[in-house]
């Protein structure tokens, strides 16, 4: 085998000129998109903490004490180890080791490409009284689930369940894929053990796109009133934190 | 000064797509095996690259880095696209110049990912075993375990091809 061969046929290959045109163009109209942003960071910081004073006004009661909610958010994960970790989550961060190059993915996976994801293995699960059900919104990102199922050759069918990236061992009849249920979901307070969502952070493929996620949890009680607390969760190199906001 | 920026930073697009435009594009499209793939990972490998502005001690350095940023992109885009493609060979052609290439190239992508990015880097990149374990946060070993199964890989199926005239 002349590999010297193989080195001339591979510094054939360069784009056409249309390509490089387009990547030029492309990579140009992003990189202008960037320096815009950057000038109206400052602006958006500003407004963000005033949306930040106006919003937390309602959890300040009469003595301007923080008025915390009635319900507790356990977050629970299994570590590199296999072991189960959980927590109660506060405003101190909980952070979980979790070594994420083995949990990058991509969610379309099954039907053709999509966005990047780290898939986290971190759930979430509420304890508390007189609740009835509990909403769960992603502000990035997808809530998605861990499937097992029989082995399955029919992509439509995969695609149409949103079933995303399947494997199957060699010679077994059983797969397991990852099912996407979307950027928010509702569940009964007596059925959540039923519903085991991990968390899915958007990345591109080497960094995470966004710095802190925002899930919010709102509580329904069973006189109908609801409260609502939010966590922020930041993904760090090979751990992922979680600290009420 | 506005404008100044966004000049230098068209000539920043410029020099990178010249530079590295090909050497990224081959390696994404021998790993991809389709043309659409590897042109959105070298386009958002530049992206990466602009936005997040690294700063390198030299030429190699920054080379070896959009190598790095290029094929991790192309690894979990293979790996989590259940559908394999391949590219026609009829699409070979419009890379190589005669026969010979494009039949080296169409046993080269039909090489399993982790075998054919090792033998591109080595063999038409010139990089070191351990420059490519740097470049693939592989060890040296696993990097010489792959260069030798894709050259008895490659042998293999040129061998096949021949006494059979596949």
């Amino acid at each position: 085998m002349d590999f010297e061969k193989i080195k001339d046929a591979v510094t054939s290959i360069e784009m056409s000129e249309a390509m490089e045109h387009r990547v030029k163009e492309n990579i140009g109209k992003r990189k202008s998109g960037q320096v815009l942003f950057k000038r109206l960071l400052p602006v958006a910081s500003a407004l963000a903490i005033l949306l930040s004073i106006m919003i937390g006004i309602p959890y300040f009661n009469k003595n301007g004490e923080l008025q915390v909610v009635n319900f507790t958010i356990t977050a629970y994960a299994l570590s590199d180890d296999e072991n189960q970790l959980n927590t109660n989550l506060s405003t101190e961060k909980a952070t979980f080791e979790l070594s994420t190059i083995q949990r990058m993915g991509v969610i379309g996976g099954v039907g053709g490409d999509g966005p990047n994801f780290i898939f986290t293995d971190v759930m979430l699960n509420i304890t508390g009284e007189d609740i009835d059900s509990i909403t769960y919104t992603l502000s990035e990102g997808k809530f998605v689930e861990d499937v097992t199922l029989p082995l399955i050759k029919d992509y439509d069918w995969l695609v149409s369940e949103k079933i995303n990236f399947i494997t199957t061992e060699p010679g077994s009849n059983i797969s397991q894929g990852i099912k996407e249920i979307g950027n928010t979901y509702t569940v009964n307070y007596n059925e959540q053990e039923k519903h085991k969502y991990t968390l899915a952070i958007p990345h591109d493929g080497n960094f995470v796109l966004v710095e802190d996620i925002v899930i919010e949890v709102n509580v329904k009680y069973i006189d109908g009133s609801s409260e609502q607390q939010d966590i922020v969760v930041t993904q760090e190199a090979d751990s992922i934190s979680l600290k009420l906001n | 000064m506005l404008q100044q920026v966004v000049w230098s930073a068209e000539l920043d697009v410029e020099r990178i797509v010249d530079t590295y435009g090909n050497m990224l594009f081959r390696i994404c499209l021998v790993m991809l095996s389709n043309e659409k793939d590897a042109e959105d990972v070298v386009q958002d490998t530049f992206i990466t690259y602009l936005t997040k502005s690294p700063t390198f001690n030299d030429s190699e350095h920054e080379k070896a880095w959009l190598i790095t940023i290029a094929t991790n992109r192309c690894k979990n885009m293979r790996r989590y696209n259940f559908i394999r493609k391949h590219m026609d060979i009829s699409d070979l052609q419009l890379y190589s110049k005669d026969n010979e290439n494009y039949g080296l190239l169409d046993h080269l992508m039909r090489l399993p990912t982790k075998h054919k990015v090792v033998l591109l880097l080595h063999y038409v990149e010139g990089y070191k075993v351990d420059e490519i374990a740097k470049i693939l946060a592989i060890t040296t070993s696993a990097v010489k375990k792959r260069l030798q199964r894709g050259r008895e890989l490659l042998r293999e199926r040129y061998r096949k091809e021949n006494e059979y005239g596949l």
